[in-house]
C-alpha cells in the first residue's frame, strides 16, 4: 500500500483512503469479481479493523472477502500489487496460498499479470505491439495482451443465418432417443412387470398395459474454441456459434483458449448482445497470441472436465492444431477426454483448403481420438457440419 | 476510519492459538479468520481433498472452547435432516397412551406438536445452542440447489420458521464454515455471502511443521525426508495426489514399521507403505518401483 505519512487519520487524508478503496473496489469489479455495495462497505470495515498500515493483513483479509471463487483468488495478488504499488515494484507478489503441489510455476509474465495492465495502463502501453515475426498460421508461445474489439460479435446478417441453422439443429437434438429403454406410458412394447402389478387391482386380470419406451435425454455440448492469432480469422465465427448454440441448446458449456482457457458460456449467455462482447472484452486478455493446445486441454481436465463433462457430452474443439506446447501433451491430455465422453469433433478451418493434409504436429497427436473432422467455419460448412454432428450426438 | 493497527496483534495471537490446537495456519488463514468472527459472514473453504478444510473449522472450535456441529451434505439431503424433524414414534406413544388413560381432551394439538417431540438437526442446534458453536456444513457442493437455497435464507436471517410452533430465532449466531471440492459450481448467491478461502498444497516448511506438531515423535530426518517424497510425489500427474493427511498416515506407518530413515531403505518395504499415499490403482500402476527409488535417491 502506498506508505502514509506519520500524522493518521486527518479529514482530509481519511477521504482519500476510502475514496482510493472504493477505486479498488471498483477496479475489482472491473476485472468480473461479482462484488456487491455490502461487500465494498465491508471492505472499509475490515481496512479500519485491521488497520491500513497492516498491508499483509489486509491483502489477506480483502482476498478472502472479495474473492468468491478459486480463478479470483489466484487473480487477487496480481490485481492488488498493480492497484497498490508503485510500477516497478510489480516483483512483490508474496503469494502464502501457494504451496507446492498445483504445478505450474508463477511466470512474472503470465497473463494474469498481463490482465491486469490492459485493465489500469490502458492508454499508456497501448498493448504490445504485434511483433512481425508471428506468421499467421504458425503457433508462438508469447501471450500477447492487446485488446481486442469484439464489435465483430454481433454481425446481424449472419448472425441471423447462422441462428436459424442453429435453431433447426438444436430442435432435432433436444429430444435424443437413446437405446436404453424406461418405463413409458404410450409406446409399443409392454411392460410385463407393470402390466402385472396393475392387474392385481382388477383381480388377475390385465386390463390396463404398461409399455416401455426408450429414455429420451438432452446431450450436452461442450466447445473449446481455439483464440490465439492464427486463429484470428476464424475465432468470430466460432464464437457466433458458440453464442448461437448457447442460446438454443440448454446444455452447452464453451470455453475458448489459447495460452490458458478461460469459461466463457455465461458471458455469451448474457441476453443482450452488447453486454456479451463487454463482458468477453473482459475475458480476453491473451485474445489472438499464442497457442498452448496441450497446456490448455490439460487445464480443462483439472478444473473443469469433472463438473463439465458426462458420458452424453459431445466436446467440439475448434482449432487449426498448430500447437506451441510440450509435444505429447495434446494427445495424452485429449485422450483422456476421450476417455470421458462420448464423441470429440475437431473443427479445422484449414481442411476445407484444398490440398490440406493434417501434417500439423497436434492434428497428427489429436486424430486418433477424433470422431469427426469437420470445418465448420462458415454458414456454407455448418449446413454440412450439424446434420453429421446430429447423427453422432 | 481507523487507521492505527491493534488487529493485526489479534489476529497474530489467532495463529498462535490454532497452533496450540494443532493446526498450522498462516497469516492469511487467520485474517480470514479472524473476519469470520468480525463481520459474522460465513466462511467458505475450498480446495483439494485433504488440504485440511474440516481440520481448520475442528481447531476454530477447540480455540473459541465450543463445540463442533458437523452437517455432513450428501445428494438429496432435505429439511428433515438438516433443520428438525417431529418424532413421529413419540407423538404416537402419546396419542396411545393418552387413550388408555382416557385422557384424550388433555392431549390436543399443541402438546403433540411441542419442543418436546422435536427433533432438532445440525442446523437448528446450531442457532438454538446458549454459547455460539462452530457449524460446519461439510462438502456442500455435494448437496443439491434446493437445500443451498435453505442453507440461503438461514445464514442470511438466522432464523427458522417451523409451521407448527413459529419462528425460533437464534440465541447465538454460530461460526459457520462451509467446505466444497468443488463437484457442483455453488450459486453465486451463497458464494457472494461467503467470505472465501482457498486451501492450496502446504509448501515445504509449513507441511514440516504439520508434521512436527501431529507426529512429535517422529524423528526429524526422516520427517524431512517424508514430506521430501510427497512434495516430490504431487508432482506427478496422479489422480488422486496425497494431501496432508496422507502424509501424516504414512509417517505413522513408516514409524510403525521402524524404518529410521528413507535413506538406505529398501523399496519393497517403502511401496509397502505405499497404500498410506497412493488411493486409487492407475496411480498404483503409475507409481512404480523405479519411480519411487529415484525420488528416494532425491530426498
Amino acid at each position: 500500500m502506498r506508505p502514509v505519512p506519520v500524522p493518521l487519520a486527518t479529514p482530509q487524508l481519511e477521504h482519500a483512503l476510502k475514496a482510493r478503496i472504493a477505486g479498488f473496489v471498483s477496479t475489482l469489479r472491473a476485472n468480473g469479481f461479482p462484488i456487491g455495495v455490502e461487500e465494498g462497505l465491508d471492505a472499509l470495515a475490515t481496512a479500519a479493523r485491521i488497520g491500513v498500515l497492516e498491508r499483509d493483513a489486509v491483502r489477506a483479509g480483502w482476498r478472502s472477502l472479495l474473492c468468491a471463487r478459486v480463478d479470483e483468488w489466484r487473480r487477487f495478488d496480481a490485481l492488488f500489487d498493480s492497484y497498490w504499488l508503485p510500477a516497478n515494484s510489480k516483483a512483490w507478489v508474496q503469494n502464502d496460498s501457494s504451496g507446492a503441489g498445483r504445478g505450474a510455476p508463477q511466470r512474472s509474465d503470465s497473463p494474469q499479470s498481463g490482465f491486469a495492465h490492459s485493465v489500469f495502463e490502458l492508454g499508456e502501453a497501448g498493448g504490445a505491439p504485434a511483433d512481425g515475426d508471428t506468421a499467421r498460421e504458425g503457433a508462438s508461445r508469447a501471450a500477447l495482451t492487446e485488446e481486442v474489439s469484439f464489435a465483430n460479435l454481433h454481425n446481424p446478417a449472419q448472425v441471423r443465418e447462422l441462428e436459424i441453422l442453429v435453431r433447426t439443429f438444436a430442435r432435432r437434438v433436444r429430444r435424443l432417443k437413446l437405446r436404453r429403454e424406461h418405463a413409458q406410458a404410450a409406446e409399443q412394447r409392454i411392460d410385463l412387470r407393470r402390466t402385472l402389478r396393475a392387474s392385481l387391482a382388477y383381480g388377475g386380470t390385465p386390463l390396463r398395459l404398461a409399455f416401455r419406451g426408450p429414455r429420451r435425454e438432452r446431450p450436452r455440448l461442450v466447445l473449446l474454441l481455439d483464440a490465439s492469432r492464427s486463429m484470428s480469422l476464424y475465432s468470430f465465427f466460432y464464437l457466433r456459434l458458440a453464442r448461437a448454440l448457447t442460446g438454443a441448446v440448454a446444455d452447452t458449456h464453451s470455453f475458448i483458449f489459447h495460452t490458458r482457457l478461460t469459461p466463457i458460456s455465461e458471458a455469451l449467455d448474457d441476453p443482450d448482445p452488447w453486454r456479451a462482447q463487454e463482458r468477453l472484452r473482459l475475458l480476453s486478455a491473451g485474445w489472438a497470441g499464442g497457442t498452448l493446445i496441450g497446456e490448455s486441454l490439460r487445464d480443462f481436465n483439472r478444473s473443469h472436465a469433472s463438473r463439465v463433462l458426462h458420458s452424453r457430452t459431445v466436446v467440439i474443439i475448434a482449432s487449426d492444431g498448430f500447437d506451441a506446447g510440450e509435444p505429447g501433451m495434446l494427445g495424452d491430455e485429449l485422450g483422456k477426454i476421450a476417455g470421458r465422453t462420448r464423441r470429440i469433433v475437431w473443427l479445422n478451418p484449414l481442411k476445407g483448403r484444398a490440398g490440406y493434409e493434417p501434417t500439423a504436429r497436434g492434428m497428427q497427436e489429436a486424430l486418433p481420438h477424433i470422431d469427426l473432422f469437420e470445418t465448420g467455419h462458415d454458414v456454407h460448412s455448418l449446413r454440412r457440419l450439424l446434420p453429421l454432428l446430429q447423427e453422432i450426438l | 476510519m481507523q487507521t492505527n493497527g491493534g488487529h493485526s496483534q489479534a489476529i497474530a495471537q489467532l495463529q498462535l492459538a490454532m497452533q496450540a490446537a494443532g493446526y498450522v495456519a498462516e497469516p492469511g488463514v487467520c485474517a480470514a479468520l479472524f473476519l469470520l468472527g468480525e463481520l459474522g459472514r460465513p466462511l467458505l473453504v475450498e480446495g483439494d481433498p485433504g488440504v485440511g478444510k474440516t481440520a481448520l473449522a475442528k481447531a476454530l472450535a477447540e480455540v473459541h472452547g465450543t463445540s463442533l456441529i458437523r452437517l455432513q451434505c450428501y445428494e438429496g439431503l432435505d429439511v428433515h435432516h438438516a433443520l428438525y424433524e417431529w418424532n413421529y414414534q413419540g407423538q404416537l406413544l402419546a396419542i396411545k397412551i393418552a387413550e388408555a388413560r382416557g385422557t384424550q381432551s388433555a392431549l390436543d394439538e399443541d402438546a403433540l406438536f411441542s419442543e418436546k417431540f422435536l427433533l432438532p438437526r445440525p442446523l437448528l442446534q446450531s442457532i438454538s445452542a446458549e454459547r455460539p458453536p462452530v457449524l460446519l456444513i461439510d462438502e456442500i457442493d455435494r448437496a443439491d440447489e434446493p437445500f443451498e437455497a435453505l442453507l440461503l435464507e438461514l445464514l442470511s436471517d438466522f432464523q427458522v420458521s417451523i409451521p407448527e410452533i413459529g419462528t425460533v430465532r437464534a440465541r447465538s449466531r454460530p461460526m459457520v464454515v462451509l467446505t466444497s471440492n468443488g463437484t457442483r459450481e455453488l450459486s453465486d448467491a451463497l458464494r457472494r455471502r461467503c467470505l472465501y478461502l482457498f486451501l492450496d498444497y502446504p509448501s515445504f516448511e509449513k507441511e514440516l511443521l504439520i508434521l512436527e506438531t501431529r507426529v512429535p515423535e517422529l524423528p526429524r530426518v526422516l520427517g524431512r525426508q517424508v514430506v521430501e517424497f510427497v512434495q516430490a510425489l504431487r508432482q506427478i500427474d496422479l489422480k488422486k495426489r496425497p494431501g496432508i493427511a496422507e502424509t501424516l498416515d504414512w509417517a505413522a506407518s513408516l514409524l510403525r514399521l521402524g524404518i529410521p530413515s528413507l535413506e538406505g531403505a529398501d523399496v519393497e518395504d517403502i511401496m509397502i507403505t505405499l497404500t498410506a499415499l497412493i488411493k486409487t490403482r492407475d496411480d498404483r500402476l503409475a507409481v512404480t518401483p523405479e519411480l519411487v527409488e529415484r525420488l528416494l535417491a532425491a530426498c
